[in-house]
């Protein structure tokens, strides 16, 4: 895995089946990695452009909204190349696993957006010990 | 090493032409098209997708590299040919864990631009910040155009 070539990923713009934003601007889907242990969630997004102030996420009843605005910072002069366009970035995920909603955490550096979704007890699976008679 | 050729340079925009031509001409002939994902030098593409800004004497290039160390980031100027080398790691999850989605491509990354004119290799700056990469770059003296006064006799 170290020599794998980093492939390129185009930016998707979001374009919703149901309702629209109110607001204008582009919005494209980030890229998430999400990863599970019994105990917490992680998901990873990659928001470039965004920091910890311009960055909302909301978690109401099962769904999970994230929502990064980046405030367009393009230098001056003439375009020689543009391979990339910017702007904002949506995702929401329907979170199906219980998740204790008082704690999770939440975190921003270099771009990359963590959030830790912490199971409730009740969702962590437990051994269930049998028992012979 | 692939060399990135950008601005107005006539031997990529002949060929642009020529691919222009081809395709109106194949679309007189017949409806059948060659599919636009053929790998010609406009569709290729090499991570990180780079823009790229002529101010003045300055170049600015710009590039979405989330989450990466600058330590693992290794930015060359050669000439008029500036190189991106690095790596994306990926996050270390713990043995007990397993990925429900795995979307955030990982590994390593080499690139090449040539830029139309030479640059001086001691006057780049480059910044990092919140996932984007900034090299502004400036045009080596040789390079910058000089206004040239008249005296008259």
């Amino acid at each position: 895995m170290a020599d794998q070539e980093l492939q390129v990923t185009e930016k998707k713009e979001v374009r919703p089946t149901q309702g629209e934003f109110t607001y204008e601007g582009t919005y494209f889907t980030p890229a998430v990695d999400i990863y599970g242990t019994d105990k917490e969630l992680v998901l990873l997004a990659d928001l470039p452009g965004v920091n910890s102030e311009s960055v909302e996420v909301d978690l109401r009843d099962d769904v999970l909204t994230i929502v990064g605005k980046v405030t367009p910072n393009i230098p001056e002069g003439e375009a020689l190349l543009t391979e990339y366009q910017t702007g904002n970035y949506f995702r929401s995920f329907r979170i199906t696993e219980l998740v204790d909603q008082s704690k999770i955490t939440a975190s921003m550096s270099d771009g990359v957006l963590t959030l830790v979704l912490p199971k409730v007890e009740k969702a962590v699976p437990r051994k269930i010990p049998i028992t012979a008679s | 090493m692939i060399r990135w050729r950008i601005g107005r340079d006539p031997l990529w925009n002949e060929l642009d032409n020529l691919q222009r031509r081809m395709d109106g001409l194949m679309n007189a002939v017949s409806p059948w098209r060659p599919s636009a994902e053929l790998p010609l030098w406009g569709h290729a593409r090499l991570f990180p997708l780079l823009n790229v800004k002529e101010a003045g004497a300055q170049y600015v290039v710009t590039g979405e590299i989330p989450g990466i160390k600058t330590g693992d980031l290794d930015i060359k100027i050669e000439g008029d040919t500036l190189t991106i080398k690095g790596e994306r790691k990926a996050a270390e999850i713990a043995e007990s864990a397993s990925y429900h989605r795995r979307e955030r491509a990982l590994g390593m990354f080499q690139r090449s631009l040539t830029l139309p004119k030479t640059v001086d290799p001691d006057n780049v700056k480059a910044t990092y910040k919140d996932g984007i990469l900034t090299i502004t770059l400036t045009k080596s003296a040789a390079a910058t155009p000089r206004q040239i006064t008249i005296t008259s006799e």
